[in-house]
Order: structure tokens, then sequence, then C-alpha cells
């Protein structure tokens, strides 16, 4: 880059400014040629760009879920599909079912019968298609000591064996589908809302994962997806809705939607259906005849955190007696056999 | 050293673009790896499978109780521990009687407080003789399991009965081995497995104090 030889004089130079000296020549082609590899090296991350990880322009034009038409609906609904099939090489169930009429759910939660096993939690994840890797969960099942409901200091990340310890009591935590949804109130893109039938959903297309939400809600119930989510194809749940599991994309929120694409064709949500004490209950509570109606009505009831002003649509029951797991039944057996009939 | 003097701009500038280029230091994430799930973590099939018929199984042979019932009879009280059926401890609080629950004649039905027979597969009448709370609220939906639709117009419900939860010789609901625990950006380990002694910036708000998880 630089010469050997002794350039002529400075004074030189100065007499003839119209001309380009050696020396101004090579200084400043190599600043050029320094800035030109310091430039492509800035953009050489691009190099590691694959196919679909920008947005086709179908995809950028794509409008907000509620402008959209039946037509431009079902070609979302197509092109996610094609978008899945190519990723995990599964053809999966794309649906968008509606909420349906003269229902509003809701859940209880027997807080007396609850063990923390955590198979909600595992049901959950298996039912809704989030991340593994890292691990995106929806449910959080806190213990805490017994007389006391200090979720503060609640433990997430008991796995003393087995469950339920004598002296703990457990308490899973998801989004309680608030009729007063703070989370909602936040959102500067609009895009989540509650439906008529109670579940606040996301339009993960329509999110620009600002994180507002999560800062908001008070039962810590918002998960956003700080990288690309991975998922085994195996692992995939091929049964795919669009406000609820289908895959989502790096950089967008997410919750629990009550499990929309299957309580909204009357199935009841994963997490119930995999509790092995019956502890979850779920329902139309417009239904006089639900079983979520008569817990409303008869049962012991309390909602989390009632003083954020946010209805939650999820409620924790108790029975007039608690469950009497810990109860050293053996002793009392024994003794009253001893004492005869 | 004048040459130096001009040119150390271009060339520093140089020397990040062949780092940037190169990447001698590859990137390597702090996401831990997936915890492998078993898979009764997700099994939804009830605690207990109960056959809900009175059959009895001795050396591979299936016997109805009333098999041997009707030619052996057994003593209507008894204190003693049992000869036959010695896998039953009878673990039931006050309820220490077999004909409590058996019916005394017809070995293959239970009874009611009358003295009436109460058939196999309906065990849910039989508990319901003193539990009554238990027998209201499950009847309304507030204990016990329910599986399939919520809407019963939509698709069947099958609704769990009291035996495939408890054990009718030892009612209790059992205690279990927990599902793996969170190991999500905010509530898990402190320290992700593989990468011991890193800071991990996604974890920063882990606290400090809790000791590191090595697994």
């Amino acid at each position: 880059m630089a010469t050997p030889q002794n350039p002529p004089g400075a004074g030189g130079d100065v007499a003839r400014p119209a001309e380009v000296s050696r020396r101004g020549f090579l200084t400043q082609g190599a600043a050029a040629a320094a800035g030109l590899a310091a430039l492509a090296a800035a953009l050489s991350p691009l190099r590691h760009l694959k196919e679909g990880d920008l947005p086709t322009a179908e995809e950028f034009l794509q409008k907000h879920y509620k402008e959209m038409s039946a037509t431009e609906r079902a070609r979302v609904l197509a092109r996610i599909q094609e978008q899945v099939r190519k990723r995990y090489g599964v053809t999966p169930q794309v649906n968008d079912p509606p909420p349906l009429d003269g229902v509003e759910f809701v859940y209880g939660l027997n807080i007396s019968r609850c063990i923390g096993c955590r198979k909600c939690v595992h049901a959950c994840v298996a039912e809704n298609n989030p991340s593994r890797a890292p691990e995106i969960q929806y449910i959080r099942v806190l213990e805490m000591e017994k007389g006391s409901i200090d979720v503060e200091t609640a433990n997430h990340r008991y796995d003393a064996s087995p469950v339920p310890r004598p002296d703990k009591w457990y308490m899973p935590v998801q989004c309680h589908q608030c009729a007063n949804p703070p989370c909602v109130k936040v959102c500067p893109v609009e895009a989540t809302w509650q439906e008529p039938d109670g579940i606040t959903v996301i339009d993960y297309d329509w999110c620009i994962g600002c994180r507002y939400c999560e800062a908001a809600c008070p039962y810590w119930a918002r998960r956003f997806n700080f990288t690309e989510p991975q998922i085994q194809p195996d692992q995939l749940n091929p049964h795919l809705a669009y406000l609820s599991n289908r895959p989502r994309q790096k950089g967008v929120m997410e919750k629990c939607t009550f499990c929309l694409h299957r309580t909204r064709v009357g199935r009841l949500p994963a997490c119930l259906e995999v509790c092995p004490t019956g502890s979850r209950k779920f329902g139309n509570v417009l239904d006089p005849s639900s079983e979520v109606h008569y817990i409303l009505k008869y049962k012991r009831v309390f909602i989390l955190k009632a003083d954020v002003g946010t209805m939650p649509r999820f409620f924790y029951y108790f029975d007039e007696r608690g469950s009497r797991y810990h109860d050293p039944l053996e002793g009392e057996g024994q003794a009253t056999l001893g004492e005869g009939a | 050293m004048s040459f130096l003097r001009s040119f150390w701009v271009p060339l520093a500038l140089l020397a990040g673009a062949l780092v940037l280029v190169l990447d001698p230091v590859p990137f390597v994430s702090p996401v831990a790896h997936p915890v492998p799930v078993p898979d009764w973590a997700t099994n939804t099939n009830p605690v207990r499978q109960p056959k809900l018929v009175p059959q009895y199984v001795v050396a591979g042979f299936t016997y109805q109780c009333s098999d041997c019932h009707r030619i052996i009879p057994s003593p209507r009280e008894t204190q003693r521990r049992l000869t036959q059926h010695t896998e039953i401890e009878l673990n039931h609080g006050l309820n220490t009687r077999c004909f409590n629950c058996h019916h005394p004649r017809n070995r293959d039905a239970f009874v009611d407080d009358f003295g009436e027979e109460i058939p196999w597969n309906q065990p849910q009448r039989l508990c319901g003789k003193c539990h009554g709370p238990v027998y209201r609220d499950w009847e309304h939906g507030s204990h016990g399991r329910l599986n399939g639709y919520w809407d019963a117009g939509r698709g069947p419900q099958l609704k769990r009965r009291c035996i495939e939860c408890h054990d009718p010789h030892h009612p209790p609901f059992g205690s279990m081995t927990p599902a793996p625990g969170p190991d999500t950006l905010r509530m898990g380990p402190p320290l992700p497995p593989g990468h011991e002694g890193r800071r991990d910036p996604l974890r920063i708000y882990s606290t400090p104090a809790s000791p590191v998880a090595s697994h």
C-alpha cells in the first residue's frame, strides 16, 4: 500500500493542487477499500439468511385478522399450512373455529385436590406447540407453604418426590382470560383482543413484540419468543388454529387460549383432560347445568389478585373439607379396629 | 511512524472487517437443551383401571366371585386377617367390615343401605352411602374427572367413576413423582446444562443467591 520511495517535496504538492499525488491516491484508495470491506463485513450476517426468514410480499401485506374477508382468511390458512408442511414435514389441519353463540368459557380449579404433579404443564406443551428450546410453558405450578398464599415466595422449581409434600399446597397459574384485561389495553397495535366467548387471543402475524402486554399482566401469563422456536417435527401437534396453537415465529408474544381449537368445537382443554385428580373444571358459565355454573353458585371460590380489578374467568375453589392425602389413615383405622364394633 | 499515523484508521477498519467476516469466535446460544418429557406426563388415562365386573384372577384363571362364594360361605363378621384375598389390605378408616360394601349373599354385587344389591359397575352408588357431599359434588361435576367433550351435545363425555381414582380398600389419592420442572427463561435453574461458569444474558432475572444447579 505504501511506497518505499521518497515522494516529491510537500512544496510541490501545494504548488500543483489540481494533480493527484501518489501518496494522496494511495491513502484515499486504501481508506475506500477498507470502508468497502467494513461495509461488506457489516452486511455479512445476511449470508446466514435462509429462505423464509424474510416475509414474502403476501405476508407483509396481510391484513389484521379482524379485517380479513373470508376468502383472504382461507388464503392465509392455506399459506400457514404450506409453511408448516415445508418446515416440519407434516401436513397440518389449519382451522379457524369461530366463537360459539351463547358461550362464555370459565375455568375452575380445585386447590384442595391439586397435588402439584405438573402433568397439566406438559399436556399443554404437547398440545399448543410452544418452543421446546428455549422452553416456553403457559402453566406455572406454584408450591406454597400451607396456611399462606404468598405468590412472591412461591416455588416453581420444586422437584422433591413424591408430591404432594404434606406441609405444602399447590396452585397452578395460567392465563386468567380476564374480563377486564390489562394486556389488551396496553397493546399499541391491537394485536391482542378479547373474543366474544371471553378468550383473549393474539394475532401472531400482527404482534410487533414490544412485550408491553407481558409487563401489564399481573398473572405473568404471557410468554415471549426470544429466539426462533424449536420444535421437533414428531412433537408438532398437527391440529392447528390461527388464533391458538399454530407455530409461532421469533419475536412474538404467546399465551394460553383455553385451547380454543379444542374448546370451540366442544372438547375439553388439554390441561384438564390430563389432570389425574380432577382438579380442573371447564365449561360454559352461561349454561345453568354446567359444572362451572355449579361451582360458582355453591362452592367457596376465590380469584387471584382480586384487588387489581382484572375480573378473571379463572376461579380457584375448594371443598368443605380438603383432600386428606396427608392424614395418617393407617393409625386411625387400626385404632378403631382394636376397640371392636 | 508517519505511515502508521496516516493509515491507522483504514487498518483498524480492515482488521474489524476481517474479524466480522472470518467469525473466529462463534456465537454460542445460551438456550438450554430441551428436557425430555416422560410419556406418562401427557397420558390422560386415570390412575386406576378397574374392571367394573365381579371377576377374580387366580393363577391365570378368571373366576366370577360367586363361583367360589356360592359353595364356600364366609363368616358374617371377621376380625382376623383374610386367608384368601391376602393382597387386599383394608385401610378405609372406620369402615373395617367387608359386608359394609360387599353383599353378604350375592358376592357379584355390592350392598346398599337396605340390603338390596348394587351392580358391580355402579360403584358410585355404593360410595355415596357414606360420602354424601362428595357424591353430590361428583354428580354436579365439581369432584372427579371428565374426559372428552365439555358440551355433551357435540361429543361423548366420559365421566370417571370413584374407583378409577381411589382404591376402595385404601381410598386416599396416592402421591406421585412430579413431571420435570420448568427450565424456562425466567423460571428455570440459574445456569443451563453445558454453560457452567458462563454468564447468561437471558437469565439476568434469576436470583444470584440461589445455588447453581448442575445437572
